[in-house]
């Protein structure tokens, strides 16, 4: 009640300005926290919290990794950093363009932390920003009043150590795989991945940057050893490189079925329909988004 | 061919101009009155006729990719062989006259497919017009994408490295005078320039595929007026009209940035299957 409360009123004032009640969290290894996201697609209901999003930290700092889907979900994160600590947020990492997980980052804006984003991210927010806001007041309607793009302040071309203090964490950007601007993170003192959209577990993975190219940085990703991994879907944590077994059996499946389907000459709008069905059933929201990682398989795949 | 294209690109400017319904609320009334202007803005006061199952468009009630819809106009019945034009409209896009399509006496104008961009839930409008000059419209409802799908491009690096590369599949055996199925891929950003960059408040500078002309053995096949509705890597299926003899199609494609691309295919029919 409260939450919903403080929801009204956020939405008549600029985040920050008022508590929200913090987010549920989950600590999955010292200094971890992690919320588990919905596996549903964006609604007023959910307020757009539908993918994993948390925080580490370190002795000096706190370093945001996904500051959540919505100005809503954003300030609930920040008073769960505020239920747990009193080291300052330092650090907001954007793990890729997609709304679900960096449209919270407005809430934080008062802290003045950098926002550390892919070198790739500020051009794929140009192109998509204005329209992901549309999206999103389309789903969420007044729920989502107060969320605003936020452009990164530190960009990652490779790889970047942030110190939290006595406490390292590493920034990997990715080539195209799940988008053009993926980041994974890896907490050196607790071993844990923090693999973002690169991983899906349970839930369909959604492919929106290249199929090869994701097949191709999720073998370099299991090779790196970890104790545990944060999916950007699914659960809070999970077996590495174990859990990423699924999604590239179905990452793989697409490949050479939409293959089959352009050599055979099925047209792009059909191609689903022939590509990978016994993977139905293993997923959840299947149906709403196979059609479309066939279709943005075929169109990569039709240059071969 | 230039003058066209301008035509076209002032039509989209005028369309542009015309305030889009946002959101999946908009009632039956507001999404008629938007076609009747914009109608009027591409036709004048033409009559369009209802064209019943005689145009019919093919796409899928929700767009899985707003970034990637498939979309085929099929001319069926007494109008097969009889039409000149196709206009393809999407209501609800910033510029929502997707493409001109106009066939030339070596197509079969029976059949165009595309991919275009949806930005919102919208009717579709496809107008055929015919030799003697009669106009026949269709229309067919589409629902937006969901989720984090966005019109936009997926991997911006390979699109500009890729620019301007063509790829032609033809279907089948050639056979003389018989309709043979041809898939035109050009690779292009196609950027509409009408998103505002949220970060700097500017708009993107526009960069997308105005004219694509193709012949065959010297002979109109298609031109096709362009427009940022049309997808990345622009896509086009029709169909022509082999000859007895070995030929080539040929295609040229201009951009909005005066860059040209050329490529050529060679057909070589079997006679006398």
């Amino acid at each position: 009640m409260r939450r919903v409360l403080a929801a009204f009123l956020l939405g008549l004032a600029a985040p920050g300005t008022l508590a929200a009640a913090p987010l549920p969290m989950v600590q999955i290894a010292p200094g971890v926290f992690v919320h588990n996201g919905v596996q549903e697609d964006a609604s007023a209901a959910n307020l757009d919290e539908i993918a994993n999003v948390g925080f580490i930290v370190g002795d000096a700092a706190v370093m945001v990794i996904d500051p959540g889907g919505s100005a809503l979900e954003g300030e609930a994160l920040r008073e769960a950093v505020k239920a747990t600590t009193d080291r300052p947020i330092r650090y907001v990492v954007m793990t890729h363009v997609h709304p679900d997980h960096i449209f919270g980052a407005v809430a934080f804006k008062p802290d003045h932390p950098e926002f550390i984003g892919h070198a790739k991210l500020p051009g794929a927010l140009a192109q998509r920003g204005d329209y992901y806001l549309r999206t999103l007041r389309r789903a969420l309607g007044d729920k989502a009043d107060g969320t605003e793009v936020v452009a990164p302040t530190r960009l990652v071309e490779k790889t970047l150590d942030i110190d939290l203090g006595e406490r390292v964490v590493e920034i990997d950007a990715h080539g195209p795989a799940h988008t053009d601007n993926d980041l994974t993170l890896f907490d050196r003192r607790t071993k844990t991945l923090w693999a973002a959209d690169l991983l899906f577990v349970n839930r369909i993975p959604v492919i929106d940057g290249s199929v090869l190219g994701w097949v191709r940085e999720l073998e370099a990703l299991e090779k790196q050893p970890a104790d545990r991994a944060v999916p950007g879907h699914g659960p809070v944590s999970v077996a590495w490189p174990a859990a990423a077994e699924p999604e590239m059996r179905y990452l793989k499946a697409v490949i050479a079925g939409t293959r089959a389907a352009i050599k055979e000459g099925i047209d792009i709008g059909d191609a689903w329909r022939h590509v990978a069905p016994e993977e139905r059933g293993r997923w959840l929201l299947f149906d709403d988004y196979h059609p479309r990682n066939v279709t943005t398989a075929y169109h990569e795949l039709e240059w071969e | 061919m230039a003058k066209t294209s301008l035509a076209l690109s002032a039509i989209v400017l005028m369309l542009a101009g015309i305030a889009a319904p946002a959101s999946a609320e908009v009632d039956e009334a507001t999404r008629a009155q938007r076609w009747a202007d914009l109608r009027a803005q591409i036709f004048g006061s033409r009559a369009i006729e209802d064209a019943g199952d005689l145009v019919a468009i093919e796409a899928p009630t929700r767009a899985e990719d707003a970034a990637l819809v498939p979309v085929t106009i099929r001319i069926n019945g007494a109008l097969r062989g009889r039409v000149k034009e196709i206009y393809f409209v999407i209501d609800d896009n910033p510029s929502p006259l997707a493409g001109r399509f106009t066939f030339g006496p070596a197509a079969d104008p029976n059949e165009i497919e595309t991919r275009v961009r949806v930005d919102d839930y919208t009717y579709l409008h496809a107008v055929a017009e015919t030799k003697d000059g009669k106009l026949y419209g269709a229309q067919r409802f589409i629902k937006a994408a969901g989720g984090c799908s966005a019109p936009a491009t997926k991997d911006q690096a390979l699109a500009a490295e890729r620019l301007g590369r063509m790829k032609m599949t033809l279907r089948g055996q050639p056979h003389p005078g018989e309709p043979m199925e041809a898939h035109l891929l050009v690779s292009h950003p196609n950027s509409s320039g009408m998103q505002m960059d949220q970060l700097t408040r500017n708009y993107i500078p526009a960069n997308f595929v105005r004219a694509v002309t193709v012949t065959y053995n010297g002979a109109a096949v298609l031109s096709v007026e362009s427009d940022i509705s049309i997808s990345e890597d622009p896509s086009f299926t029709f169909d022509f009209l082999p000859t007895a003899a070995p030929a080539d199609l040929k295609v040229e494609v201009e951009d909005s940035n005066n860059r040209h691309f050329e490529g050529s295919w060679p057909v070589k029919p079997k006679s006398g299957t």
